[in-house]
């Protein structure tokens, strides 16, 4: 966009997406041993055992996450979980169906042990889950792991989507506020009562939606006119680093992940 | 109806670090004509965003008809200064036009005739009235900007500042944005650009303030920004004088930042000459 000296000139406001460091414990691992380790702890969390599974990964990651130095940011990530894993405990502790074993009575409500039980369960695996997936995000920037995908053969057009659909998050943060502060300088109240505050800010979700899908138009067709779809191989620019050990370490993961979920089917595993 | 703009010693850093403006001072009188040229970067709309309390100064204060800004939300400020952003796509957002521009006055408390009123006027101003049951989107982008132009002409401020309003116009937009500058002057009313177009800007202000690194370096009437000692500091900024300053100076005639000016010039020259000979 020719008019838009300010694309061009500012720098981004966020500047940890785009500034995540490649070396150091973790980090410096393969992208997709990365993902393949996010993937496993997932599930792992969902099939292995009640408590066993959430309990081992919820470890696992804070082990892992202090190592890499993002224990703050998963912290942040877990307390924004909150409302809904709240919600969820509170919902079960008190509703859970069929369950009788009641804690105490205060009037028509009885909150059961088996549902603040399953409650917890069920709080901890999603917490386990949206740690598992934060980690990889705080670990790895997107690009090296959407170019490492695409080298090992995953669709062009799919890495391209995804891209895309991250690459496009902070930017739209960014335009959001840009035109919540053109609607200030017309005078929308965004410094007064809470209501009002609302009132204003809801129309504002289209023009940055809008905005959002006309730039990634535009991106693509850029791409295309860049020959993004000439059926040619490409040359990897820039190979991640990968290890004999990280590639066992992969398959390991992967056939632990299928044994483990086989495993809970058959009923072989019977952990707590 | 027009108010005083003041701007004393003003710094501003954005939360990265970068320091946009570098101690700013500038004084704009009730009804100036007023273009802010610069590099890209050099803190225009940064300093222009002061005007109605999007930023905050980091030091210093700005003052609105003598009261300090920082006693007021924007929302207040919005009512002296409008603002029209350098991107239309930022600040459109109704759908249809006429719900566009209706939205400031709005906010203003305009209700039913005067409202309408408002609308209609700002739509005439910028040649949109064809436009109004339109959807916003679907206009081109140099009538896009028209209309981020309208919506603020509407809210009937008593500054008005256009944030590029040349940007991405062809001669025919820039000619409109030329009447649109000139009718609001003839009100009455502050008008401040920021553009790129330095013959826009030597033909339609009648005072001229050239930033560089956040920072004014040159602050006078077109003729005198223009004339050729400044060039190096024009050039500094990456500006270069108009055609006609360049041809003026060529031939001696002093400084004639416009066609006109230049032609005048000219014209003395001739009668001079006729006389002399
Ligand atoms: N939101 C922001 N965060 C950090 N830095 C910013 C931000 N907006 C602008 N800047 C920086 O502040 C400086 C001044 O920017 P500003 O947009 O005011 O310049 P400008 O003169 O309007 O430029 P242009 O002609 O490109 O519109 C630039 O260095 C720019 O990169
Ligand atoms: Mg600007």
């Amino acid at each position: 966009m020719t008019a838009d000296g300010e694309i061009g000139t500012r720098r981004s406001t966020l500047p940890e997406y785009v500034l995540r460091p490649t070396s150091g414990p973790y980090r410096s691992l393969n992208p997709a041993t990365k993902l393949i380790i996010g993937i496993v702890e997932v599930v792992a969390a969902f099939v292995v055992g009640h408590w066993t599974g959430p309990l081992l990964v919820l470890l696992v990651i804070a082990l892992v996450g202090w190592r890499a130095h993002v224990t703050r940011q998963l912290l942040l990530v877990g307390s924004l979980t909150l409302p809904v894993v709240g919600s969820i405990l509170l919902i079960n502790t008190f509703l859970l169906p069929g369950a009788t074993d009641a804690i105490l009575r205060v009037g028509p409500l009885a909150p059961t042990w088996s549902g603040l039980a399953f409650g917890l369960q069920v709080t901890l695996r999603l917490l386990a889950i949206s740690l598992a997936l934060a980690l990889v995000y705080l670990t790895t920037p997107i690009d090296d792991l959407l170019s490492d995908l695409e080298a090992r053969g995953l669709g062009r057009r799919l890495v391209f989507v995804v891209g895309a659909a991250v690459n496009t998050v902070p930017r739209t943060i960014e335009r959001a506020a840009e035109i919540l502060d053109a609607q200030r300088a017309r005078g929308l109240d965004t410094e007064g009562r809470f209501w009002q505050r609302a009132r204003g800010v809801l129309p504002l979700a289209a023009p940055v939606i809008f905005g959002a899908l006309t730039e990634v138009e535009e991106q693509t067709m850029a791409l295309e006119a860049r020959a993004f779809s000439a059926p040619a191989r490409r040359t990897v620019l820039r190979p991640l680093p990968d290890s004999a050990a990280q590639r066992l370490l992969r398959w390991a993961l992967f056939l632990g992940a299928v044994a483990a979920v086989a495993g809970e089917m058959a009923g072989l595993l019977r952990l707590p | 109806m027009s108010i005083r703009l003041v701007i004393e010693s003003v710094v501003f850093v954005y939360p990265d670090g970068t320091r946009a403006l570098d101690g700013v001072d500038l004084e704009i009188g009730p009804g100036e004509l007023v273009a802010i040229v610069g590099q890209n970067g050099s803190g225009k709309s940064t300093l222009v965003r002061h005007l109605n309390g999007l930023l905050r100064p980091t030091e210093g204060r700005v003052l609105i008809d003598g009261r300090d800004a920082a006693h007021f939300h924007v929302a207040q400020l919005a009512a002296q200064v409008g603002l029209a952003f350098q991107n239309p796509d930022r600040q459109i957002f109704a759908g249809r036009v006429r719900a566009e521009v209706a939205f400031g006055p709005r906010n203003l408390r305009l209700r039913g005739a005067t409202l309408e009123r408002a609308v209609d006027e700002a739509l005439d101003a910028v040649g949109l009235t064809g436009a109004a049951d339109a959807n916003s989107y679907d206009l081109g982008y140099s009538r896009r900007k028209l209309l981020a132009i309208a919506s603020v002409l509407a809210m009937r401020t008593p500054v008005v500042v256009l944030d590029e309003p040349t940007t991405g116009q062809d001669a025919r937009g820039v000619a409109r944005v030329r009447s649109i500058v000139e009718r609001l002057s003839a009100e009455g009313r502050t008008v401040i650009t920021i553009s790129h177009d330095m013959r826009f800007v030597a033909e339609t202000s009648r005072r001229v303030v050239v930033m560089r690194a956040g920072r004014i370096v040159l602050d006078g009437t077109p003729a005198e920004v223009f004339a050729q000692p400044n060039w190096p500091a024009l050039a500094s900024t990456y500006l270069e004088p108009t055609l006609p300053a360049r041809v003026g100076a060529r031939l001696e005639l002093g400084s004639t930042p416009t066609e006109a000016s230049l032609v005048a010039a000219l014209a003395a020259r001739a009668a001079r000459a006729a006389q002399e000979g």
